[in-house]
């Protein structure tokens, strides 16, 4: 079945809308059609949360709720959803939510602008979790910006909700949103809208037929970085074939020797997953964007992007992960490693897509990951250095180091790695190897470092991880 | 020792209840007329070029385009500069920075007018653009003549010191990064009046440079704001969306608003300005400082804008909290090709603060003192050495008790020891610890703008409406004179109504700046509530015959007087039956003070703010790295309206000053295009910056001596610079790897690259 029409519930009513621009974002949709003015537009790149709307999602029966960045997301992406929205919050005039009422009691608003959007992120978490610590607070919280209040009042907001009775009215609800959500039928959605066109299969073999019926396409996989090219650049962008609506490309498989996860699931997802595997993995994940990005974000769109930057791909290159490209005829499997060519060129061909990433696992190897930004939270790192070690005996046996921000493409530290094989595990090894960088690695200026800076950087962590791993301990100033 | 007539309550913000429902409602959330054109402007892509040809056809042709304006549109003054010119609106023949705008177009939606600017065909003839403060020193590039002011003999003073030091130092720019963007909303009304809604500090001002612009009166333009989405000072004099919005209302004869994106906003719009300095100083071994002389150089920008009043404000503050006798200070203000630097929270305060802070610490290091001991050392004192080096005698000073009281609460001294003990064990962390004074003047510097006025009505139900020349913006204004109107009246706070501030209901107001937003207005609403609670007395007087000369207190929606109790609600109605105004205009003026410019001598401030704060910090000497472990902060408030609302101020400011030194850092190109944009590349503090521990206390023996409104002290501008400490907590980090040996060189924002290039300089010597 293919619609043209899209379907979500919003105020306990289902909304559809015939053929949208596909180039619209939410937050237009809300503001300039709904004419709901309690979400606000900071930046339109998702760095601020300003914008933040919570979509309700069906999952065997019951409601999620995930906060995200209305300013970058396309409207087509609420198909099948819950938009709740600000307004939807407090039931009456002067019957506020908890939440709100929390936020007035502690002085959580000053200037007010970050306020709805504050609120919002924090009604996602209020909703998921019957229980959240500071390590919650901070996580949900990080992807807002407040330049007014030096957010402790709004983080004593926060806290304060951890013991109140989570019955709102949402709860009350729940049952008639599930129903309406259930109403909605799956299917594919086909979008023409001027000579704009937008696809969104369910499946994979719809999709391949997509791909070989229509040319100039481009991708969206979570779509935090193309949707860019409308909202900061003021293109257009003419067919887009979602890879989000696709079931097969949102699957996870974990075996003894290795995870494996469709390229379609999302980043919040993929660092609870891998938590227990690589913890250096998940508290880079924290890092990377916001929960608002990383809940839309996948790991996939994360790869093909190819950002020399891109924080999870220095972690996937020193892991040996694998990646399986879809063709329109076969799977093909490659090593991550040959991917990238060169700036934000990969190996992926016209109508070719990401299946999946297999990432082995190896639990007796030393694995640890850090990134350096001029923020810690919700930053482009200026150097991301991830390390896999396998120590025998005192002897290095694996040396697996790869680096962002140090070359056009994120890649690996062959030269250093070579000479630190077969070498005594100590710091004079290290401390040799490391000035190997330059063999491997000339970085450039920009605005977020200079070349110096990252060079020196590179070694150090070199030397921080020798320290770390000989010390049995992390050394690092933010644990 | 505390009045009848002040108090003190905690209350929520007026709008919270609005702010966290999505209620409240900026400028872009106002229903725009059924006919209203969106705009978009178009900006020079060059810092320093000659405009050869600017061929805007394909803009014209692009779809939805209605109408296009450049500088040929404007009737009148093509400027928007607020004391000088050098602000045009578009210029005429030459750009002076990147993201100059050069011409604006208005279109059937904001998405087709941001599309159709990107269309224009701009032929430059480049010239050399001059970008640092450097480059402008060099080919001698200044706004103005450089100003010496002096007392004493420092030159002489120095020679005879048996300790001298010089050195140079950086503080960096900083984005005011307003969560809300600049926005206006023009609509035009009968006899070429506008309605001007916009996202602005100084209403008045908008209002004359509109009506300038346009060739007509003042009094054909009204300006309206209900609340801003923070200001900062970035909206202070930044009207250049809200003329550029009104000129293209005056062409089309249509309501138009004009909201700047993110990019357009930190492109085109000025930032704070970096400041250097050149120091020699002369000192004893106990650390005082016998004589100082200073070079101090600002980048302006390509304008004077407000420069003028912030560099005057840095020599304003180059004592901070200390007595400094001998004193010459050379002041440079360098043009560049850069969007003109302006008002921002502390306003050239902080910066010329931060100097004298980093000269002390450095004597402290050389000495090898606690840099505690040396500052209080320095400290101002209250019979004596109580004389500023611009001749005000400070009656006010709390700086050593306020210090002392903060070094036992904050436990400081053994906290060194044990920060020291941890370095003596960690090679790869380091702690560092730091206490820094604020001294804080308030008032306008420029004396006439120290006034106010207001406007409040009681209608015959009994409830007020209140109006005022002050603007909120955040800091929760409108709420505390609010709480001071019903205090006044003994209403419940509920009664008064807040309305937006608008110039046809008080004019000629002052912007809300200069931290002084609640005094002047709240003491110019007060004086209007005086004036009908006058026109109230003597009708109760007169109708009930009642001849004693006390004075009636107005408490729980009662009058009182001796022992006679009348029904505020029954007196109102009973008063405009018998014709007596229910209504009445307020003013209020600063008295005593003066300031006189040319010799740099008289008593600016009518009062100063004081305040402390120890800042414990780690850093990661193989990274650069670095986290705010604790931060105690003592602040005096005088007596708050409402101690809520100003620990809002003191921690907000705070953890802005944090981020001005540390993380937040502008970037230009070498030809002037400015890297940092949008906040994927620059970086305001988030929630995980902020202390790990943090204390807050406000002053508990703080009251105003001056005769301010509740007797309160402002929070608005003094506690950004209460994050200086964070800056000396982290030199003091780093100076722990020599053994405290030797003074790291170390500028601001302390990021992490600069603390890792001072470590390497710091290994590199010892």
């Amino acid at each position: 079945m293919i619609s043209n029409t899209i379907q979500f519930v919003h105020n306990n009513k289902i909304f559809k809308i015939k053929n949208p621009d596909p180039n619209k974002t939410i937050l237009d949709f809300i503001r300039n059609d709904l004419k709901k003015t309690g979400t606000k537009e900071g930046c339109a790149e998702g760095g601020c949360g300003a914008c933040t709307v919570v979509l309700g999602e069906l999952k065997e029966k019951k409601i999620i709720y995930k906060s995200i960045n209305s300013c970058i997301s396309f409207l087509p992406i609420i198909d099948q959803k819950q938009l709740i929205l600000i307004e939807n919050l407090s039931v009456q005039k002067n019957k506020l939510h908890p939440i709100q009422n929390a936020m007035v009691k502690f002085h959580g608003s000053q200037c007010g602008f970050c306020t709805p959007g504050f609120v919002m992120s924090m009604f996602a978490m209020y909703k998921n979790f019957s229980n959240f610590n500071d390590e919650t607070i901070n996580e949900t919280l990080s992807g807002n910006l407040c330049r007014c209040t030096g957010y402790r009042p709004i983080i004593d907001a926060a806290k304060s909700l951890n013991s109140k009775n989570h019955d709102d009215h949402f709860k009350k609800n729940e049952k008639k949103i599930v129903n309406l959500l259930k109403q909605i039928k799956e299917r594919d959605i086909e979008i023409s809208y001027k000579d704009r066109k937008y696809f969104a299969p369910k499946s994979l073999s719809n999709l391949k037929k997509i791909i070989k019926e229509n040319h100039n396409t481009k991708f969206l996989n979570g779509g935090t970085d193309l949707s860019l090219e409308v909202t900061k650049e003021r293109g257009d962008i003419k067919k887009i074939i979602s890879l989000n609506s696709v079931k097969e490309l949102k699957f996870v498989k974990i075996t003894k020797n290795f995870i494996e996860v469709g390229s379609g699931v999302s980043l919040y997802e993929f660092q609870n997953l891998i938590k227990s595997y690589y913890s250096d993995f998940y508290n880079i994940l924290k890092r990377y964007g916001s929960v608002q990005i990383r809940n839309v974000g996948t790991l996939g769109g994360n790869i093909v992007t190819a950002s020399p930057i891109g924080d999870s791909l220095p972690l996937l290159l020193s892991l040996d992960s694998k990646i399986k490209i879809q063709t329109l005829k076969k799977i093909i499997t490659i090593p991550l490693n040959e991917f990238f060519l060169s700036y934000r060129k990969t190996k992926l061909k016209k109508r070719e897509f990401l299946y999946s990433i297999k990432i082995p696992i190896n639990k007796q190897n030393h694995f640890k990951a850090y990134k350096i930004s001029r923020r810690f939270d919700d930053d482009i790192s200026s150097v991301c250095a991830s390390f896999n070690f396998l120590i025998k005996k005192n002897v290095i046996v694996k040396a697996n180091i790869a680096y962002g921000g140090m070359s056009e493409i994120p890649k690996r530290a062959y030269t250093i790695e070579k000479a630190l094989i077969n070498s005594t595990f100590s710091e004079e090894t290290f401390f040799k190897a490391k000035n190997l960088i330059d063999k491997d690695f000339s970085p450039i200026d920009d605005m977020r470092a200079s070349k110096n800076y990252r060079v020196d950087v590179a070694k150090n962590l070199i030397m921080k991880f020798f320290y770390e791993v000989s010390n049995k301990k992390n050394l690092r100033v933010n644990s | 020792m505390k009045s009848n007539h002040i108090f003190s309550r905690n209350l929520s913000h007026d709008s919270g209840n609005k702010h966290v429902s999505g209620l409240a409602e900026y400028t872009d959330d106002i229903n725009e007329p059924l006919n209203t054109l969106y705009g978009a402007i178009g900006w020079s892509k060059k810092a320093h070029a000659k405009i050869k040809k600017i061929d805007l056809n394909d803009v014209i042709k692009s779809e939805g385009v209605n109408a296009i304006v450049t500088h040929l549109d404007i009737p009148g003054r093509n400027d928007v500069g607020p004391v000088f010119d050098g602000d045009p609106i578009f210029p005429v023949s030459k750009v002076e920075y990147y993201g100059q705008p050069l011409f604006a177009v208005a279109a059937t939606s904001t998405e087709l007018a941001r599309k159709a600017v990107l269309k224009a065909k701009i032929v430059y003839q480049e010239l050399k653009p001059i970008i640092s403060i450097d480059e402008a020193l060099d080919k001698n590039n200044l706004l103005f003549k450089p100003r010496i002011i002096k007392k004493g003999d420092p030159v002489k003073k120095i020679a005879k010191s048996k300790n001298r030091l010089t050195g140079k130092f950086t503080t960096g720019s900083q984005e005011h990064f307003y969560l809300e963007g600049q926005v206006a909303l023009v609509i035009p009304r009968e006899d070429n009046n506008f309605l001007v809604y916009s996202s602005t500090q100084h209403p008045s001002e908008t209002q004359q440079i509109i009506s300038k612009m346009l060739n007509q009166k003042s009094n054909s333009v009204d300006v309206m704001v209900r609340r801003i989405g923070g200001g900062f000072g970035g909206k202070e004099t930044n009207f250049i969306t809200s003329a550029i919005c009104s000129l293209l209302s005056h062409k089309t004869k249509k309501p138009i608003k004009l909201r700047l994106d993110r990019d357009d906003d930190m492109i085109i719009t000025g930032k704070r300005h970096d400041f250097f300095s050149d120091y020699e100083v002369g000192f004893n071994d106990d650390g005082r400082i016998n004589g100082l002389k200073l070079k101090l150089a600002s980048r302006c920008g390509m304008s004077p804008d407000l420069s003028l009043a912030i560099n005057e404000r840095a020599l304003l503050h180059i004592d901070n909290a200390y007595f400094l006798k001998d004193i010459e200070v050379k002041n440079y203000l360098c043009k560049t090709n850069t969007a003109s630097s302006t008002a921002f929270r502390g306003f050239g305060g902080n910066q010329g603060m931060m100097a004298i802070e980093n000269i002390l610490d450095n004597i402290s290091r050389y000495l090898k003192k606690d840099p505690a001991d040396v500052r209080k050392i320095n400290f101002y004192g209250k019979k004596n050495k109580n004389i500023t080096h611009y001749g005000m005698k400070i009656k006010d000073n709390v700086i050593n008790e306020l210090f002392e009281e903060l070094k036992s609460k904050s436990d400081y001294k053994n906290r060194v020891k044990k920060i020291d003990n941890y370095n003596k064990k960690n090679k790869f962390r380091k702690k560092g610890i730091a206490i820094t004074p604020v001294k804080f003047g308030i008032s306008f510097t420029t004396i006439h703008l120290n006034q106010a006025g207001a406007l409040v009505h009681i209608y015959t139900d009994g409830s007020v409406h209140m109006n005022h020349g002050g603007i909120e913006m955040g800091q929760g204004t409108h709420t505390k004179i609010a709480q001071l109107v019903s205090h006044a009246l003994g209403l419940p706070y509920e009664r008064v109504q807040i309305s937006a501030t608008n110039t046809s209901k008080v004019p000629n107001t002052s912007a809300s700046a200069a931290s002084s937003t609640t005094d002047l207005n709240g003491a110019a609403t007060l004086n209007a509530v005086s004036k009908i609670k006058s026109n109230l007395n003597n009708f109760i007087k007169k109708k009930y015959k009642i001849f004693s000369k006390i004075e009636p207190t107005y408490k729980n929606g009662n009058i009182l007087i001796g022992n006679r109790v009348f029904d505020f609600n029954y007196i109102v109605k009973e008063a405009y039956l018998n014709r007596v105004s229910l209504s009445s205009s307020g003013f209020y003026s600063t008295p005593k003070i003066n300031f006189n410019k040319k010799t740099f001598k008289g008593r600016p401030f009518y009062y100063f703010c004081y305040g402390s704060a120890v800042t414990e910090v780690t850093i990661d000497t193989l990274t650069g790295e670095s986290t705010l472990d604790r931060v105690d902060i003592l602040q005096d408030a005088g007596n708050a309206i409402n101690p809520a609302l100003e620990y809002g101020q003191i921690e907000g400011g705070f953890v802005q000053g944090q981020g001005w030194l540390t993380m937040e850092e502008v970037v230009w190109e070498k030809d002037g295009k400015i890297k940092t944009y949008s906040p994927s590349t620059y970086k305001i503090p988030a929630v995980t910056d902020i202390p790990k521990i943090f204390n807050v206390e406000i002053f508990k023996d703080g009251l105003n001596i001056e005769k301010v409104v509740n007797k309160a002290k402002t929070t608005g501008e003094p506690p950004l610079m209460l994050a200086m400490s964070v800056f000396f907590a982290i030199k003091d980090a780093i100076a722990s790897i020599s053994n405290h040996k030797r003074i790291p060189e170390l500028d601001a924002p302390a990021t992490a690259e600069k603390i890792l290039l001072s470590i390497k300089k710091l290994k590199n010597i010892i």
